[in-house]
């Protein structure tokens, strides 16, 4: 989210002004309320990519939970104890969105605008092919079923459910691919305008292969379990 | 989160599981996905060329036991009615029939979205098809 206007956020307790990124406040060094916060890459200091280094992440979470904890503030005013309280938990979420890359991903699409927000949004369409596959595969993947249940010979159902599984890891694995170089090209063009044409097309494309995700996992763990059963 | 009776009642006693023939001029199709969980939905119609009516509604779901039961719930109502009075039902019709809980909103979306897409693929085929009777027509006149 690039945004022209000057995020500024206002100390509580001396009236002096701050930026949205810092935890407390830099003229009475207060700790700040949660008022006007960035998202959850600029809370922790980190620029909106999609590679990050899970010990580096994992150090910032450490240290800024070291910083709000409330522990330290104990005896503190209630403002004060209030504003650690909202800084430990606004990092906790932040922390556990962007540790997991899928959920890091689905954040990114977010505060692009492109990530489904709510009921109104959810029906945003995986390509109506890679829906007719699945449509396809899950119809498969309940006759074999039904065969195993009727007594098939174990070959016969595995034989059909290995052919099942054959395209869609495949796909899986190409899909896997695209998101990476994808994820890698997203992080050179990040800091470019938000209307730059080739960083959207790169989130839009991102967009695309994560609304296709859902569809290939859950076939695959279908596959899985019926030949692990 | 436990699901409403009606909820259970339609996932264990599905309706109108199955599948009509897709090149019936008749018949019109949607198949959508929810990509937040990977569900698929097939929903047919099939309209009676006399009446505009909807004589029959099948489906097929893969997805969760909500997903289902909307779908399901969505051909028992289908039936009946006329194209338009279809468009007309609302997922926020399914959510208060089943008592959807927030999380499972976006199923009774999905098969407003079926109904939607199905009725959709009727009028193109029907468009269609009434273009190539004109074309029929046109040279015995």
């Amino acid at each position: 989210m690039t945004s022209s206007v000057p995020t500024l956020q206002v100390c509580r307790d001396c009236g002096g002004g701050a930026p949205v990124d810092v935890h407390f406040c830099p003229q009475c060094e207060k700790i700040l309320s949660l008022s006007r916060h960035g998202d959850y890459f600029a809370f922790m200091g980190l620029p909106h990519r999609l590679n990050i280094e899970a010990a580096e992440l994992e150090r910032r979470f450490r240290a800024l939970s070291r910083q709000f904890h409330p522990d330290f503030f104990y005896n503190a005013t209630t403002a004060e104890r209030r504003a650690s309280l909202e800084r430990s938990s606004y990092l906790n979420d932040a922390y556990r969105t962007l540790r997991d890359p899928v959920t890091r991903l689905q954040y990114i699409l977010q505060i692009e605008g492109l990530a489904p927000q709510g009921p109104a949004e959810a029906s945003r369409q995986a390509p109506p092919a890679l829906l007719e596959e699945v449509f396809a595969l899950n119809e498969e993947l309940d006759e074999v079923r039904d065969a195993r249940t009727a007594g098939a010979a174990d070959d016969v159902w595995r034989g059909r459910l290995d052919r099942a599984r054959q395209p869609i890891e495949t796909k899986r694995v190409a899909h896997e691919a695209q998101l990476q170089e994808l994820s890698a090209r997203w992080d050179t063009l990040a800091d470019r305008p938000a209307a730059d044409a080739e960083r959207r097309a790169v989130l839009q494309a991102l967009g695309e292969r994560f609304l296709e995700r859902n569809y290939i996992n859950n076939l695959l763990a279908g596959i899985e379990r019926e030949l692990t059963q | 989160m436990a699901y409403s009776d009606k909820v259970i009642d339609h996932y264990e006693n599905p309706r109108n599981v199955g599948s009509m023939p897709k090149d019936d001029v008749n018949v019109g199709t949607g198949l959508v996905g929810a990509p937040e969980c990977g569900d698929v939905m097939k929903l047919q119609v099939k309209v009676n060329p006399l009446t505009g009516i909807i004589d029959d509604a099948k489906f097929k779901t893969f997805g969760c036991g909500s997903a289902i039961a909307s779908s399901s719930l969505a051909t028992e109502w289908l039936k009946g009615k006329t194209v338009d009075e279809a468009l007309a039902i609302k997922n926020t019709d399914i959510v208060a029939e089943l008592s959807l809980p927030p999380v499972k909103i976006h199923c009774s979306v999905l098969a407003e979205d079926a109904i939607k897409a199905a009725i959709g693929d009727y009028k193109k085929k029907q468009a269609a098809e009434g273009k190539t009777a004109e074309k029929v027509a046109q040279p015995t006149a």
